[in-house]
């Protein structure tokens, strides 16, 4: 699978969650795959988030200049 | 001694027979211990093909005569256009010229007598040399000389107050040391001219103390200003003066009075440098600490601004994913199989409907830890759904 941004993931996230919510009955076998599809995008998110959080506490130690 | 050598002499000249050659070499060499100065009016003054210059000084008071010779290359030095009647000092000694058995006074330098005199022939040569002095001969003085070539007396004020007031700008200084009194100084500034034009130097620089118009007469001689204005750099001269200008300043591409003034005219275009590179030096300054502040500034915003917005941002994304786990969490199926929930399926498609199976079919029930695998025996329609 080829990586997605960020945004891409939260865009796709958003689309998902969208989904879940606008269902009146929610088709199992299609909520499961959502599911899935969910997760493996979390999973990547939260590692992209992590390295974000990690480049902006080195940026805000070094910018610690005075 | 004297009287040991006078006894000799004596003793010689009353046993010995002298020839007329050996007697005249005897008299010339007791004669040269009467070289001096002697004052008179000159008369039946004639100049040879050769250009040496024949006269005779005749005495003011009782018209005693004494003949003279001067050689061409003195008189031409001599700075004093010798003529009838005119009244000079002569320096030198007798010498008796053997083919004759005449005796003649050697001229070795020649200057007027009197002020009047000194003042008119003054006069009469700068007029003749007055295109020399004009402005459209003078050549500026190189800015930031470093090369110095001076010439004056080693004796005396005047070298010690130009060198107390040159500036500490890495001079290097050549001088020559000169005569620069009275008539005999002439000899000695040629000299050093000479001397200095071979020299390496960026300006020259000669100097002496005031004095009057007789002591300047070295100042005033044409050679001397002939050789001042061929020099191959700019000239600077600080003779100081009365009344009139020394020649020698008016032929100077730069007169100044005193040694200080020439040493303060070396020094500004120095000064001016120092100057300049003090107002560029508190410029850069000023525009380092404008761009200091300007960079405190930026980092201000970067830190309490831009960081923040980002921070805010990253806790936005991450309330984000939170929420959209949650979401996600709550809507697993698989979620509800741990409250007792069970999916089932038939060839791994979900059963939604009685339907969907048939008698005999085997399902697979899949609860929260593993997979039940059923045969169907009876199909039921629930009351509520028919």
């Amino acid at each position: 699978m080829k990586e997605k941004n960020l945004n891409q993931n939260l865009k796709k996230l958003n689309e998902i969650v969208d989904w879940f919510e606008s269902q009146e009955e929610i088709d199992v076998e299609i909520a499961l795959n959502k599911v899935k599809e969910a997760t493996e995008i979390l999973k990547e998110a939260k590692k992209r988030l992590k390295k974000v959080e990690n480049e902006f506490e080195e940026i805000k130690k070094g910018a610690d200049f005075e | 001694m004297k009287e040991k050598s006078e006894s000799y002499i004596k003793e010689i000249l009353s046993t010995r027979v002298f020839s007329v050659s050996a007697y005249l070499d005897l008299l010339n060499t007791l004669l040269q211990a009467c070289k001096t100065r002697v004052v008179g009016e000159i008369f039946e003054f004639k100049r040879a093909q050769s250009g040496h210059a024949y006269f005779s000084l005749k005495d003011k008071k009782d018209g005693s005569v004494l003949n003279c010779v001067i050689w061409n290359s003195v008189y031409n030095l001599c700075g004093v256009e010798l003529k009838q009647g005119l009244e000079v000092i002569v320096s030198g000694e007798p010498d008796i010229y053997k083919p004759r058995g005449e005796i003649k006074f050697k001229v070795s330098s020649v200057q007027l007598k009197g002020e009047g005199e000194l003042k008119k022939q003054y006069d009469e040569l700068k007029k003749k040399l007055g295109y020399l002095f004009v402005e459209e001969k003078k050549r500026p003085i190189p800015e930031l000389p470093s090369r110095i070539g001076i010439i004056t007396s080693k004796r005396g004020a005047v070298i010690n107050d130009f060198l107390n007031n040159l500036g500490c700008y890495g001079f290097g200084i050549k001088m020559v040391d000169s005569r620069v009194e009275g008539q005999e100084a002439l000899k000695d500034l040629l000299l050093s001219l000479r001397t200095l034009k071979k020299q390496k130097i960026d300006v020259l620089v000669i100097m002496r103390g005031g004095g009057s118009l007789e002591s300047f007469l070295a100042f005033n001689n044409e050679a001397l200003v002939r050789e001042l204005t061929g020099f191959p750099v700019p000239t600077i001269v600080a003779v100081g003066h009365d009344k009139d200008v020394p020649l020698l300043a008016l032929a100077a591409d730069k007169m100044v009075s005193t040694p200080t003034a020439a040493a303060n005219l070396l020094n500004q275009s120095w000064q001016r440098l120092e100057w300049e590179l003090k107002e560029k030096e508190a410029s850069v300054f000023s525009f380092l600490s404008s761009f200091f502040e300007k960079f405190k500034l930026l980092e201000y915003k970067v830190k309490e601004g831009l960081l923040r917005i980002i921070e805010g941002e990253i806790n936005d994304l991450k309330t984000r994913i939170e929420r959209f786990q949650s979401v996600v969490l709550s809507n697993d199926p698989e979620r509800n199989l741990a409250l007792g929930y069970s999916i089932a399926r038939k060839s791994g498609k979900i059963i939604r409907s009685i339907e969907d199976i048939k008698i005999d079919d085997v399902i697979d029930l899949e609860v929260s830890d593993g997979i039940i695998k059923s045969k169907v025996n009876e199909r039921k329609k629930s009351k509520s759904k028919s």
